[in-house]
């Protein structure tokens, strides 16, 4: 992951900033820096979306094609996650450099995700067994400035939002063959409910106490960080530790209830964005990446 | 400015795609319009003062159709009344994408300058395009299209200057998209309420196709057939078995019997019977329908009975006695599988010709229209000038078939002359055999080269000049499109050269274009008697591209080194230009070499070939072809009235012989070379061996006569047929040879990547193809573009190397040669028609070609005539019939008639049905009482033009 150098000074002014709950860009330990979100950029994808986060930004484009279920749960589709870390982001990706990120990032998502308590998978069936729409989600990293799994999960939220699924219908002859029938009409879409998607939050434990939205050099003077995944109602899904200091379970417990408290907050004006944004329809003044 | 469209789709691996197009909007699309000065377009096509003359629309006015009129009111705008019409893009698209004669037709409309259309492309425009929106399906979305370019080019011809009020009316016959035009402020009229206010062309309102409040109005309530069942219905029931689909093909002696042709997996097909009116459920010869098989009880036998469906109209109730009658009679016999129609897949409606029967009822507009095909039932149309059309042949288009109809529904499209006359029976049998014989089109006529035309330098880049050789062409009399020339001179080594030339066509028929896409469909020259349909237009076949005497021409050819045995040294190819010395017929070319005392250049020549092709005949026919006979008769036709004088069957010269001998030789090089270098997409002719099953009737027929007949090969064939004879009838053995032609198989073209079996069974041939006729054939211009390609003389293109589009080609190349034959055979049919009208009763001899149960056909070998002499009819009672299937012999009353029995006949022209006029035979000898009639006195008139 793309770092920054510290230098001693620097790092002892982040911690008592941190320490009296102000950080150097003047924000509290609890505030998100600017964040922009825009749905419907990619014209081919069936959904997706643009996220900036300070000067991260992502794009999450997402393609729903027919494939097979799992044999273990026939009724139910499921998500394929890749990200792409573009050397566009930093220069340390050029190459193969960002393929190992790249997988921690998608399996991270993937274990996310990818189960019935965050997206309706059953919603993704078309029939039982045999045919199920598989959503392909790619992450395309353009600018790494930190807190990169929150602005993903944010970005995958509003993609899965937008995302239009071609309504089908199953037509069975008396044989026992099946066929998927599409639609004529292009508007004839089936959305996905996205309330419980849920979106990370990512809590750096600086000195004696936590941030979110940690930036480049924020994160370099934390020695561990935890990242839960909370739903709108505040559950959190998943949580997992990174970094490779060690935290005590007191802190622990302090920062999911931070987080649980954060992420709670994060979705209600995700959501309204969103909605916002989609009831403008044609209307709306597309800004793209370089508005 | 850039827009996208975005469209899903399914794709062949049953998965779904999302497609994006871009689309772009351009402001510099200009109305076509004189009026308009706003515009920068260079020229324009619609007028300034476009007034047809409307009680509607008095003012001037531009038509916009939308794409349900053109579609079906075709007829109507085809008119040349109407003019200064606005085709959008959005209705050209659609009748493309739904019909694509009606597509050809149009196009070629916009093509034609004095009908001033023009194509307005509103999807590109940057006012006029509209996207679809939420909920709206794609009919609506384009229907609304149209709204908005009309209201554009309304508000457009406004803001001009002018002031005489130009127009723009939409034509449309959908209630909906009216109201809202209206709402809109448009001038909107339904088309048929449009054209019954043309003022100055009532006639037109026939042609209108009836809409469907129209035909609810016509028929009763009462429901007489079974709704078909939804496409998506038929098709899930093919899926699963439960519907056959095929074609339908109604019989000709009874209309209330078809059969159904499956096409099952590879080649064979089967056969469903229908039977009875319910059962057929309007399904219309030739379409393409599902069916349903009964349950085996209900199976029937095809009927013998011949029904005809005439007499006044029917009050729209089943014939049930006619059915019951069906019935009966196929109770005893054999069963086959039946079924009923439960849909229609594909209609196959075209313009039907025939005749109008009149109604009874002197003021009804309604008649009944009788097609001159029997398998085409009749139609109902309403028309206003039935008393003039009487006695006419007319075409009648079908509008629908709805279910509480007996008959169908269509309109009068066109009057095609007098019935009997030959003009008018000329121009049904082409369009009954759907031989393409309108005049070339504009789009096409651009594409023949400019006059004065000549040689250039850059032609002879890649060509021989070869015009120092002593070539000439040998042909029939009145030949104006020369293909071949040949050659033939002594080398200094002592062997001979010979070359064959053929007219190079593909140098003026570029690939692609609209003259090599009207040849492609045309497929072949037709000849009928006194009248030839042209491939190509007359400036490329009776002059550029014939290989005239005397004149520069491109040519193709062919050149041999052979040795003083007719076996080939060397072969050569290469694109040429020759200068014939002379052209002549066979009978100057066999007067030449006969003539012993000529020894110019020419005569030298002829002989060489001569000699040669005579060596070549009898290799080819030590390997096995057949000689086979069929009697081709020749019309001598009154150079004022162009009726025929005399006829008299075609003579065979040695000359004949010699120039075929040299193009079979031409076309198997040229088939080896083009199959060498395309393995894959070579167009060669085959001609499969027939199974022995078709030689039943002729080893019958040769062992009445105790004469045995070998069918394990052709040469078999050939060698017991040349032994066949009998003594003291000496034209035993050519009709024993115009038997085995029965015996044959069709020839067909295919091309050698779909195919494997490439024998050519007649000419004994292993590899065969069509070169050396390129004015008349098409084959033979994609022969020429292959083996032109195959030596660097021309570029290749795609469609040349796809063997799926050479594939498809073939099938229409097969298709039009099997028409223009039968169109062939039926004008020999009519103007043997028109000799015997003026002749009376004539007395010949002839003899028995077949035997069947009720009747035997007998031929005429000095009129080329085949006729048919029953025994039984309908007001007589019939005379005691026995027939012996394995003989065959029918004995009548104490008589019996074996095939080959010579018999004496009476020919007359039976014209009690105007529509199907026919030579009528009756038997003179042996006489029979009761059943011969007594020969007519022979008539001096008739005597003195058969001296003739």
């Amino acid at each position: 992951m793309a770092r920054v150098k510290v230098s001693e000074a620097e790092k002892v002014y982040i911690l008592h900033g941190i320490r009296d709950d102000l950080r150097v860009d003047g924000r509290s330990c609890e505030d998100y820096r600017h964040m922009e979100v825009e749905t419907d950029v990619v014209s081919n994808t069936d959904g997706s979306a643009r996220v900036s986060l300070g000067h991260t930004a992502v794009l999450v484009g997402i393609k729903a094609e027919i494939g097979k279920p799992r044999p273990l749960v026939p009724d139910e589709g499921y998500l394929e996650f890749f990200v792409d870390c573009s050397a566009n982001a930093t220069p340390e990706f050029e190459g193969r450099g960002g393929e190992e990120l790249g997988i921690e990032l998608s399996n991270t998502l993937y274990r996310v995700f990818n189960n019935r308590s965050s997206v309706d998978l059953k919603s993704l069936c078309i029939s039982a067994g045999e045919h199920c729409w598989v959503l392909y989600v790619d992450v395309l990293l353009l600018q790494c400035d930190g807190n990169l799994y929150d602005a993903i999960s944010v970005a995958i939220k509003a993609a899965l939002f937008n995302t239009k699924i071609p309504r089908v219908h199953m037509s069975s002859d008396e044989e026992g063959g099946k066929e998927v029938e599409l639609s004529d009409d292009p508007f004839d879409c089936v959305r996905l409910n996205v309330e419980s998607v849920p979106c990370i939050v990512t809590l750096c434990k600086v000195g004696h106490r936590h941030v979110v939205d940690a930036t480049l050099q924020e994160k370099a003077c934390s020695v561990a960080s935890l990242i839960i995944a909370v739903t709108h109602r505040g559950t959190v899904t998943c949580a997992k530790k990174m970094g490779g200091g060690s935290l005590d379970p007191e802190s622990i417990f302090e920062m999911t209830e931070a987080g649980k408290r954060v992420g709670k907050a994060l979705h209600a004006p995700l959501m309204k964005l969103l909605q916002q944004e989609e009831s403008l329809g044609k209307k709306r003044q597309k800004v793209g990446f370089l508005g | 400015m850039l827009k996208s469209k975005t469209f899903v789709r399914k794709t062949r691996a049953g998965g779904v795609l999302k497609v994006v197009r871009e689309h772009y909007l351009r402001d510099d699309i200009w109305c076509g319009s004189e009026a308009c000065s706003e515009c920068k377009q260079e020229s324009t096509v619609l007028q300034e003062d476009a007034i047809i003359e409307s009680s509607l629309c008095p003012y001037p006015h531009y038509l916009v159709p939308d794409t349900n009129v053109v579609l079906h009111q075709i007829d109507v705008l085809e008119d040349p009344v109407i003019r200064n019409v606005i085709i959008l893009q959005t209705v050209l698209q659609e009748v493309r994408h739904r019909s694509a004669p009606v597509y050809k037709r149009l196009k070629d409309m916009i093509q034609a300058k004095e009908k001033y259309f023009y194509t307005f492309t509103n999807e590109h425009h940057r006012e006029t395009y509209i996207e679809r929106e939420q909920g709206e399906s794609a009919n609506d979305r384009n229907d609304r299209a149209i709204r908005v370019a009309v209201k554009w080019y309304s508000q457009h011809l406004k803001t001009e200057s002018n002031t005489d009020g130009l127009k723009v009316v939409l034509l449309t016959n959908d209630q909906g998209n009216k109201e809202k035009a209206e709402e809109n402020g448009l001038v909107v009229y339904k088309f048929d309420e449009y054209v019954k206010n043309l003022t100055a062309n009532p006639e037109l309102v026939d042609r209108l196709a009836l809409s469907n409040d129209e035909k609810a109005e016509i028929t009763s309530s009462k429901v007489l057939f079974p709704e078909h069942l939804p496409l998506s219905k038929i098709q899930s029931g093919i899926k699963s078995g439960t519907f056959l689909q095929g074609t339908f093909r109604a019989s000709r002696d009874n209309y209330l019997e078809a059969t159904v042709f499956v096409q099952g997996e590879g080649e064979d097909t089967t056969e469903v019977l229908i039977q009875g009116l319910q059962n057929l459920n309007r399904a219309v010869h030739q379409d393409v329908v599902a069916v349903q098989l009964l349950p085996r009880s209900e199976w029937v036998s095809p009927s013998a009975v011949v029904l005809q469906d005439d007499g006044a109209a029917k009050d729209d109730d089943v014939d049930d006695e006619e059915e019951k009658a069906l019935r009966i009679s196929a109770a005893e016999a054999a069963r086959k599988p039946t079924g009923k129609v439960v849909g229609v897949i594909k209609r196959n409606w075209r313009p039907f010709c025939g005749m109008l029967n009149l109604s009874q009822i002197k003021e009804s507009t309604r008649h009944l229209f009788t097609p001159a095909d029997r398998r085409i039932p009749r139609i109902r149309i309403e028309t206003r000038q039935a008393s003039t059309l009487a006695g006419q042949r007319i075409m009648v288009a079908i509008d629908g078939w709805p279910k509480n109809s007996r008959y169908p529904n269509g309109h009068f499209v066109r009057s095609l002359g007098s019935a009997g006359e030959k003009g008018t029976e000329e121009e049904v049998l082409l369009l009954e055999h759907d031989v393409p014989h309108q005049a070339f089109s504009q789009n096409v006529l651009s594409f023949l080269p400019k006059m004065p035309w000549g040689i250039t330098p850059e032609d002879m880049v890649k060509r021989r000049d070869l015009r120092h050789l002593t070539v000439c062409s040998v042909d029939p009399p009145g030949c104006t499109d020369i293909d071949d020339a040949l050659h033939c001179r002594e080398l200094e080594n002592g062997n001979l050269e010979v070359g064959v030339h053929i007219a190079d066509v593909s140098h003026f028929i570029r690939p692609g274009n609209a003259l090599d896409k009207e040849a492609a469909n045309r497929g072949t020259t037709v000849y009928l008697c006194g009248k030839r349909i042209d491939m190509v237009p007359e400036l490329l076949s009776s002059n550029l591209c014939s290989l005239r005497s005397n004149v520069e021409r491109l040519a193709f050819s062919c050149i041999w080194e052979m040795n003083h045995k007719a076996e080939i040294l060397k072969t050569h190819f290469t694109k040429s230009v020759i200068n014939s010395k002379a052209s002549l017929t066979y009978a100057e070319a066999q007067m030449r070499i006969d003539d012993t005392s000529k020894k110019d250049d020419i005569t030298e020549s002829l002989r060489g070939l001569n000699k040669l092709a005579k060596i070549l005949k009898r290799k080819r026919i030590e390997k096995g072809a057949l000689t086979l006979s069929s009697l081709e008769v020749r019309f001598h036709i009154d150079s004022e009235t162009h009726d025929p004088i005399d006829l008299q069957t075609k003579e065979l010269m040695e000359t004949n012989s010699m120039v075929e001998e040299f193009m079979l030789l031409a076309n198997v090089s040229v088939a080896q070379k083009i199959y060498d270098e395309f393995p894959d997409c070579a167009l060669l002719r085959k001609h499969p061996a027939p199974p022995p099953s078709n030689y039943d009737i002729l080893l019958k027929a040769a062992k009445s006569k105790n004469v045995e007949i070998h069918i394990d090969s052709a040469k078999a064939l050939a060698d017991s047929l040349d032994v066949a004879k009998v003594d003291g009838f000496s034209y035993f053995n050519t009709l024993l040879r115009i038997l085995a032609t029965r015996c044959m198989m069709q020839a067909v073209y295919f091309c050698s990547g779909m195919d494997s079996d490439f024998h050519h069974y007649g000419l004994a041939s292993p590899i065969y193809t069509h070169f050396t006729s390129p004015i008349r054939r098409y084959a033979d211009i994609i022969v020429h573009r292959l083996l032109a390609v195959s030596i660097g003389a021309d570029i290749t293109y795609p469609d040349l190397m796809d063997k799926h589009k050479q594939s498809a080609l073939c099938n229409n190349l097969n298709y039009r040669h099997k028409m223009s034959q039968y169109a062939q055979r039926a004008s020999v049919a009519f103007h043997t028609q028109l000799f015997f009208k003026n002749r009376g009763i004539l007395n010949e001899e002839g003899f028995v070609l077949f035997v069947r149960k009720n009747a035997i056909i007998v031929l005429i070998p000095k009129f080329g005539l085949e006729g048919t002499v029953f025994f039984d009819s309908k007001d007589k009672a019939a005379p005691s019939l026995v027939f012996d299937e394995q003989g065959p012999t029918l004995k009548v009353e104490q008589t019996t008639f074996n095939i080959f029995d010579k018999v004496k006949v009476t020919i007359s022209l039976d014209d009690s049905n105007i529509q199907h006029q026919k030579i009528r035979m009756a038997l003179t000898e042996p006489v029979i009482p009761g059943v011969s009639v007594a020969a007519p006195d022979a008539e001096p008139q008739a005597k003195k033009t058969k001296l003739k």
